[in-house]
């Protein structure tokens, strides 16, 4: 009898879990799904493309982009008019050649891949020191300067939009391209940098501080224990702030939508999809590809770092 | 003497080298956190030209915001976009966390299939919603008309901002509840097993278990969640935007107002104090009477 019980139960809880499962994957399924499927595949509700369809990898990679874009009726117009010259060939042709690049897919990849691998690492510089400053030193003050980068938690996003965008305008950032950039990279540093000062402290004061007295003692300067020993000791804690500070500017969305809005040939990933996606050029096997494209890097990041984030997290250091 | 004299100057270069250290970190974050927001206060009294001279206008912009009802409908959005939100992600979460701490089979590749959520960007997952939400090719459609015959026709759910508000909070526990249960579950394998063996003994049920053991074990690392998730889903701003604009949260009010045609910053920035405000006041209540800290 009990026994029976227990297996109903069992059964239950496993039911519950694919459930959950299935609550958390689906969409990344559907979305799989439709970046494969042909635009007459669309309204199929089956998950399982009726043929696959790679075109909008193609696309958004440029593979193979050369020829694809021109018209079957403007081939069969060169076809029948062989009087045309080569020069108005080319003509003809280089007004659909341009088509290719509606969604400049690689060229986003490059703007954001530029921009959060900057601001990680400047991030992560600045941490260290600060981190070791915290953990290592000792001066008055350091209390209220360790309780006032926590609050710094409170403030993001929408609340400090505003007077930000207005200081970039003040001193003249936001009013040229490079600017804009570097006023979204020092402000995605400013953001990423109380966790990572909070992150790397906490692991900092796990190293032994012997190992640092001796090294000292054999003439090495603070400095220098910050580079020989600090810093190999706690690789993997660097390497995990760096990732996390790097996925924050990768899928920030809002303060690049302000300060990029004008300079499409800067736009990242999240706002050249959401361009991509009101423009007329949405369709739906291109936006899901570009949308696979865009996750794939950072789920990977995220799988290779996952246990050492998710202890760093239960420190109690993270900010969405 | 002199080593009196010498350890005091160790000490102070001790204490020269920490401030220097973290010297570029506090300038910075003073710089473009503090300064900011001191600015944001003196800003709400102007009405603000991007590249002209502002105009002083005392208390204008603060009258002008509650005196509309638009500003007030936001205020109520944002609330039952933050107390829907924070219950789901919150109580999903401890679901969840309660079953992955059991033994299954394939169970650490279950645990990472279930942070795919939270691990990716907003705006990769956001369109995979709004296709499985689309009218005319979406799947939800398809089996509440088709399949299970609960609507008559097919009808964009997203399109309105009554129903895309429920599709939001539904969006932010799924995006969320990974976070949540990570939390609680880290908390949970720390509780001492001993402790439901003794209460089996006392012959103790699964909900008094849960009741007397669980709960309490795990009870400040959910309020310490609640409160963090209550910070950041009131000023969420991404994963509702993305997926439905047309849900006006305090947020996405303000964006429109500050960002949006003829950029009223004056107004944009006296909206972001009192969205602050709005918080605080919601913080000190939640601490004081829900926490009871």
């Amino acid at each position: 009898m009990v026994k029976k019980k227990n297996i109903f139960r069992s059964t239950g809880i496993l039911l519950l879990i694919l459930l959950v499962v299935l609550f958390s994957v689906f969409p990344f399924i559907q979305m799989l799904s439709t970046s494969l499927k042909y635009q007459w595949d669309w309204g199929n509700p089956s998950l399982i493309p009726t043929k696959i369809n790679l075109e909008a990898y193609k696309e958004l990679l440029n593979i193979g982009q050369a020829e694809k874009n021109i018209p079957d009726s403007i081939k069969n117009l060169l076809d029948e008019n062989p009087e045309l010259t080569t020069e108005q060939r080319k003509q003809i042709l280089s007004k659909y050649a341009s088509t290719g690049d509606v969604f400049p897919f690689m060229n986003y990849f490059r703007n954001s891949l530029l921009l959060s691998f900057s601001a990680a690492f400047l991030s992560l510089v600045l941490a260290v020191f600060g981190a070791y400053s915290f953990s290592r030193t000792k001066y008055r003050g350091r209390g209220v300067i360790q309780r006032g980068v926590l609050f710094v938690y409170m403030f993001g996003g929408i609340i400090l939009l505003v007077p930000l965008f207005k200081l970039a305008v003040a001193v003249g950032l936001a009013r040229t391209p490079s600017g804009s950039f570097l006023a979204l990279l020092i402000i995605y540093i400013v953001q990423t940098l109380p966790v990572s000062l909070y992150m790397l402290g906490n692991y900092f004061r796990t190293i032994p501080l012997s190992i640092e007295e001796s090294a000292l003692m054999e003439g090495c300067s603070r400095f220098g224990t910050i580079w020989r020993i600090i810093i190999p000791l706690s690789i993997s804690a660097i390497v995990t702030v760096f990732i996390y500070s790097f996925m924050i500017a990768w899928n920030e969305y809002l303060y690049v939508s302000v300060f990029l809005k004008s300079y499409k040939d800067l736009y990242t990933l999240p706002i050249g999809l959401r361009a991509l996606f009101v423009s007329k050029n949405a369709i739906w096997d291109r936006i899901m590809a570009a949308s696979m494209l865009t996750a794939v890097p950072v789920v990977i990041l995220f799988m290779t770092i996952q246990k050492n984030l998710i202890s760093g997290m239960s420190a109690g250091g993270v900010k969405e | 003497m002199s080593i009196a004299v010498k350890t005091l100057s160790l000490k102070q270069r001790e204490a020269r080298f920490g401030r220097v250290l973290i010297a570029p970190a506090v300038i910075i974050i003073a710089a473009l956190i503090f300064y900011p927001i001191l600015y944001q206060m003196y800003m709400s009294f102007f009405d603000v030209k991007l590249l002209d001279r502002s105009v002083f206008v005392g208390f204008e912009n603060y009258r002008e915001i509650l005196t509309d009802s638009s500003f007030w409908k936001a205020v109520f959005t944002t609330a039952v976009y933050v107390f829907f939100t924070v219950a789901g992600t919150t109580l999903t979460g401890l679901g969840v966390a309660l079953l992955m701490n059991r033994d299954f089979p394939l169970r650490g590749l279950v645990r990472s299939l279930i942070l795919l959520p939270y691990v990716a960007p907003v705006i990769s997952v956001v369109y995979a919603w709004k296709q499985i939400f689309d009218p005319v090719n979406g799947i939800f459609m398809h089996l509440t008309v088709e399949k299970l015959h609960l609507f008559d026709e097919r009808f964009n759910l997203i399109g309105s901002p009554d129903s895309a508000l429920w599709i939001a909070i539904i969006f932010s526990i799924w995006k969320n509840f990974p976070f949540t249960y990570l939390m609680i579950l880290s908390r949970l394998q720390a509780v001492d097993t001993s402790l439901y063996e003794a209460a089996e003994i006392d012959g103790a049920g699964g909900w008094q278990k849960f009741k007397a053991i669980t709960l309490p074990e795990v009870y400040f690392v959910m309020g310490a969640l609640i409160l963090l998730r209550i910070i950041w889903n009131f000023f969420k701003f991404e994963d509702i935007y993305l997926l439905a604009d047309n849900v006006k949260v305090l947020s996405i009010y303000t964006y429109f107002k500050a960002f949006v045609g003829t950029m009223e910053l004056g107004t944009g920035a006296a909206l972001a104090i009192l969205q602050f405000s709005l918080l605080v006041l919601l913080i000190l209540f939640y601490v004081k009477r829900v926490l009871k800290w």
